[in-house]
């Protein structure tokens, strides 16, 4: 039989044969790992999960019309949208601003994309319906109170067109926006709508893009758009790109500065269990000693145990605490995490040198015993 | 006799005893710091949230958003309302004025850039304005804490620079506007000359807008000692149903959900506080900013409360795991007391008494470790103290109690079960 | 020709003088009893035999060197080599089988080699129980394979502590039994014992009273 063999066989028998005690060493080994992995997902997870609830603040890039333009046109906008990563659009909704008539009371007509609207201002409250096609509009809470108008109200909308011809088309409300903002003076409808009503088409004022994206990655884009795209200004909503940032950092070194306090301490106490179910083992060190074993072999035969214990409850920790990342993630975002590759070596890594080292310190000041102890009771 | 073998079981086994204790004062000190900035997170991410500025918007009655949309400048009747600055000190006397963080009053007015045909819009503010209150305090608030995220060159206007403005960035830009310059400004037959202070870059409309001293306004359009809106900073409390019930009509509440509302701080019950105080005026939440703090709050809040959950299951687990460790260790010793002649309540008694006298001694040291992880943690992220919850003290004491109650009793039981000649021989 | 030479050895712990001027030889091929009350010495005697320990003064000689300035470590080495050890408390391994028990002797020593173990229990009658735990063999049972570990590696010395103080008299029997086949194959064997049966047992019984050497007896047989 080869040494190594038999050094294999103990290692493992200790593990298998002395399952209680191994279990609470096991156990305190995947608690550790458990923590380790978890809360390193969710802070590398949290700028990107927090982000898009960030998102909640509505759009930070905007396009105007660049240079002398006084409008944007739609092909041009196209182009430029085209430079925002598909994976990070939260939304971009094309608003075209008209001045119509509703019982001779002038007021201005926002044409958009509803849908869009919905995803890049998720804060506006709606009494009422969104619409859900074309014939219906939302009214902001401004131009209520001086038309009395309420949802499912019937009304009728007036103006000229660009070839100066007068138009009136009935409209039925479906919902009242309130914002608290200037969106509260408009009168919302299909773009489509709008551009009916008008008679021409791919003629925009403003584009309000959400992006899921950091600062500096909006300025980027930013860049890119002015450099290649002619007649498109983009303009970043510096209240909600900076304070973002400014937010997210916070945040990000709250993670970070728990997840370090927790780690520090779970470690320890991962470090303070394997001493003891080690430093129980004495005896077994001063018998070991006495049969001649040196003190090389004796450490090694315990850093053996400890870094498989290490290596098996850090496989655990990974599997639990990528299910625990999961589960904070989807009750906090109702998103699921993205799981780091890179955290399973890592998770395992440390596991094993944690408790390798906590089983080698009680082990050295065990080796320094003398075997005497064995001969006569302790 | 049994005092003295506690006592005899802690001098012996000193080193021992010193193990559990640290770590019980670890798994206490983490709780406690866990526990007690979880429980204050939510005002310290809220007080962040203040660099999106303002969540509620005070306009006088009437007073449309648009003021300019239609070409309908002022005196032509609707955007001819006003609020009185000398009410706005009023704001600090509401329910909630320890909630109100900022505000800050704006005049808008039409002028002339002499030699231009165009007008521009012209803002009369609060830079950095010290305001005595009627109640005794002082405040000092403005502009320029509400807009953290403009881009300055040069420098920030003072309120008693009343002969300086600032100029959009858009302004500047058309008119060929640079720091150090003077301008001239005309509305009506008045005129003032100003030199530019700065040039900012607020990434908005704000950029059309040239902004002076509030008395500089009031005195080129005429209108002394009047404001056309107020933007107000707030501290709140995330809308729930009952909010979101009392914004539609706060008459539909009960009397009893109605005091309940008043008393909490929710967004549209600090607008309805404002409207009480300053005379003809409408106090609307900026939904964009007051819906989006909601949520972030809340995230941040339910986050913290998982992270916190798992350390605390963390630190249990490892108490516990310490505690069966070294209670399964002396097996030896409860196999003699058994061999003895001890029945099994007082070993139970004994070792548990041992433990649990370890564990109060951890748990206190830990308890104030844990305000000291706390208050690092508190300064290092967000530049100011955590408060501390005397609550969290019951919970850290009920948690190490349980904890070491749930780590020793299944081991002593498990050590009670074996025969005493089985433990003492060959193990 | 003697394997141990004690000369004039002292040990001293704090101002406690455990041992005094003890002079003793034990030949090749010996049977040497050590007898004593409790703090007479046997023990701290037992461990610098053993190898285990250092006296403060003196020489001990062990198959022709001297070992009492040696270190700690290459003590250990000697102990492997050249000492087999047998407990009262037999100390064998919780989680190991008497096989693998005997092996790890091997396994410090030079190669485990189970073919090898196996015969070493064969010899003290535990074939059978090989691959039983210590948990499951009794008080007897384990002492023997205490014996087989202290034996597989051909020691030159065997040194029993208080061997049979834990077994009843049958077991008793048994393991003096072994030792006495032991001794007909030439083995030289220390024991130490308060029990003057066992001690009768040897060729000679060293007799220890306050750290000195009382009297020396020569067992007729």
């Amino acid at each position: 039989m080869k040494r190594q063999t038999m050094y294999f066989r103990m290692i493992t028998s200790s593990l298998i044969r002395r399952r209680s005690r191994m279990l609470v060493a096991l156990l305190a080994v995947a608690i550790g790992a458990t923590i380790l992995s978890g809360l390193v997902t969710i802070y590398y997870d949290i700028p990107r999960q927090m982000g898009e609830e960030f998102r909640s603040y509505g759009a930070n890039l905007i396009f105007v019309p660049g240079g002398g333009d006084s409008a944007l046109n739609a092909d041009e906008v196209k182009k430029a949208t085209g430079f925002i990563p598909a994976e990070d659009i939260v939304g971009i909704a094309p608003y075209r601003y008209e001045t119509v008539k509703i019982n001779e009371q002038p007021f201005m007509a926002a044409g958009t994309d509803l849908n869009e609207v919905k995803k890049t201002s998720p804060y506006w409250f709606v009494s009422g319906q969104w619409p859900a096609g074309s014939g219906s509009v939302l009214i902001g809470q401004e131009v209520v109170e001086r038309i009395r108008l309420s949802p499912g109200d019937t009304f009728t909308l007036s103006g000229t067109d660009i070839g100066g011809k007068s138009f009136s088309h009935d409209f039925t409300v479906s919902g009242i926006v309130q914002t608290g903002g200037t969106e509260e003076a408009f009168i919302f409808m299909p773009l489509s709508d709008l551009e009916g009503l008008m008679g021409n088409s791919g003629v925009l004022d403003v584009v309000e893009c959400s992006i899921s994206a950091t600062q500096q990655v909006l300025n980027d884009i930013a860049g890119q758009v002015g450099e290649n795209v002619d007649d498109v200004t983009p303009r970043l909503v510096k209240r909600v790109t900076q304070s973002e940032g400014t937010v997210l950092t916070k945040l990000q070194a709250l993670v970070y500065l728990v997840t370090v306090v927790v780690l520090l301490l779970t470690m320890i106490c991962v470090a303070t269990t394997m001493m003891a179910v080690v430093a129980e083992r004495r005896r077994e060190i001063g018998l070991k000693k006495a049969l001649g074993a040196a003190n090389k072999s004796i450490i090694k035969e315990f850093l053996g145990e400890g870094l498989l214990l290490g290596g098996l409850g850090g496989l655990l920790g990974v599997a639990l605490g990528f299910a625990f990342a999961q589960t904070v993630s989807i009750n906090v975002f109702a998103r699921s995490i993205s799981f780091q590759p890179l955290l399973i070596p890592a998770t395992l890594i440390v596991s094993v040198a944690i408790t390798g080292l906590a089983c080698l310190l009680p082990v050295r000041s065990a080796t320094d015993v003398d075997p005497a102890i064995v001969l006569r009771g302790e | 006799m049994f005092w003295r073998m506690v006592k005899g079981a802690f001098l012996r086994q000193k080193g021992k005893m010193l193990m559990i204790a640290f770590t019980i004062a670890l798994g206490a000190s983490l709780a406690a710091a866990m526990l007690n900035v979880m429980l204050d997170v939510g005002d310290k991410v809220n007080q962040e949230l203040k660099t999106y500025g303002a969540n509620i918007n005070v306009l006088p009655k009437g007073a449309s958003l648009l003021d300019d949309l239609y070409g309908v400048g002022e005196g032509s009747g609707v955007s001819d309302q006003y609020l009185k600055e000398s009410e706005l000190g009023n704001m600090k006397t509401i329910f909630w004025a320890h909630n109100i963080v900022d505000f800050t009053p704006y005049l808008n007015a039409k002028v002339k850039l002499a030699a231009q045909d165009s007008e521009v819009k012209l803002v009369g503010t609060w830079f950095s304005h010290h305001l005595d209150l009627p109640t005794g305090e002082s405040l000092d608030t403005g502009m320029e804490s509400m807009k953290s995220w403009w881009d300055v060159s040069g420098q920030w206007l003072a309120d008693q620079d009343e002969n300086s403005a600032m100029v959009g960035s858009l302004v500047a830009g058309r008119n060929n506007i640079q720091v150090g310059d003077t301008i001239t400004l005309e509305s009506g037959e008045r005129t003032k000359k100003l030199t530019v202070k700065g040039i900012f870059n607020a990434g908005s409309d704000e950029d059309e807008q040239i902004y002076v001293p509030l008395p500089t306004a009031q005195e080129l359009a005429d209108r002394a000692g009047l404001v056309s809106s107020v933007e107000v900073s707030a501290l709140t409390t995330p809308d729930n149903e009952l909010a979101r019930r009392a914004a539609q009509n706060p008459n539909s509440l009960s009397i009893k959900e109605q005091e309940t509302w008043y008393c909490t701080a929710y967004v549209s019950s600090i607008c309805y506080q404002i409207e009480e105080v300053i005379t003809d005026a409408v106090a609307k939440p900026i939904r964009q900013v007051a819906e989006s703090e909601g949520a972030i709050l809340e995230k941040t809040q339910l986050l913290m409360l998982l992270i916190t959950i798992l350390s605390l299951v963390g630190s249990a687990l490892g108490i516990s795991n310490l505690v069966t460790a070294s209670v399964m260790e002396r097996s030896r010793e409860i196999g003699l007391l058994k061999a003895v002649g001890a029945r099994n309540s007082p070993i139970t008694w004994l070792v548990l008494t041992e433990i649990l006298i370890t564990a109060v001694v951890g748990g206190v040291v830990g308890y104030f470790a844990g305000l000291g992880f706390a208050q690092i943690i508190g300064h290092s992220v967000f530049g100011s103290a955590i408060d501390i919850k005397p609550m969290v003290i019951p919970l850290v004491a009920v948690l190490v109690a349980l904890v070491t109650l749930a780590g020793s009793i299944p081991s002593i039981r498990l050590l009670l079960s074996l025969r005493p000649a089985e433990v003492l021989h060959g193990r | 020709m003697n394997l141990l030479e004690l000369q004039d050895i002292s040990k001293i712990y704090g101002n406690v003088k455990a041992l005094q001027n003890i002079d003793l030889t034990v030949r090749q091929g010996e049977w040497l009893a050590i007898m004593g009350p409790s703090g007479s010495g046997k023990t701290t005697m037992m461990n610098i035999i053993g190898c285990m320990d250092k006296p403060s003064n003196g020489a001990v000689i062990l198959d022709g060197t001297n070992i009492s300035k040696e270190s700690a470590k290459s003590l250990t080495g000697i102990r492997r080599d050249k000492i087999g050890l047998i407990f009262q408390q037999f100390h064998l391994i919780s989680y190991l089988t008497a096989l693998e028990n005997v092996m790890v002797a091997q396994y410090y020593h030079s190669m485990p080699d189970e073919k090898e173990a196996l015969q070493a229990l064969e010899r003290v009658g535990l074939g059978d129980r090989a691959r039983h735990l210590p948990s499951q063999l009794s008080g007897g049972e384990q002492q023997r394979v205490c014996i087989a570990r202290a034996l597989i590696n051909y020691p030159m010395l065997i040194l029993a502590d208080e061997p049979t103080g834990n077994l009843d008299e049958a077991n008793e029997g048994i393991v003096l039994d072994i030792f006495k086949q032991l001794h007909k194959d030439g083995s030289t064997i220390v024991v130490v014992t308060h029990d003057p049966e066992v001690a009768e047992e040897a060729q000679r019984t060293v007799v220890l009273e306050h750290g000195r050497i009382a009297r020396i007896v020569e067992n007729e047989k």
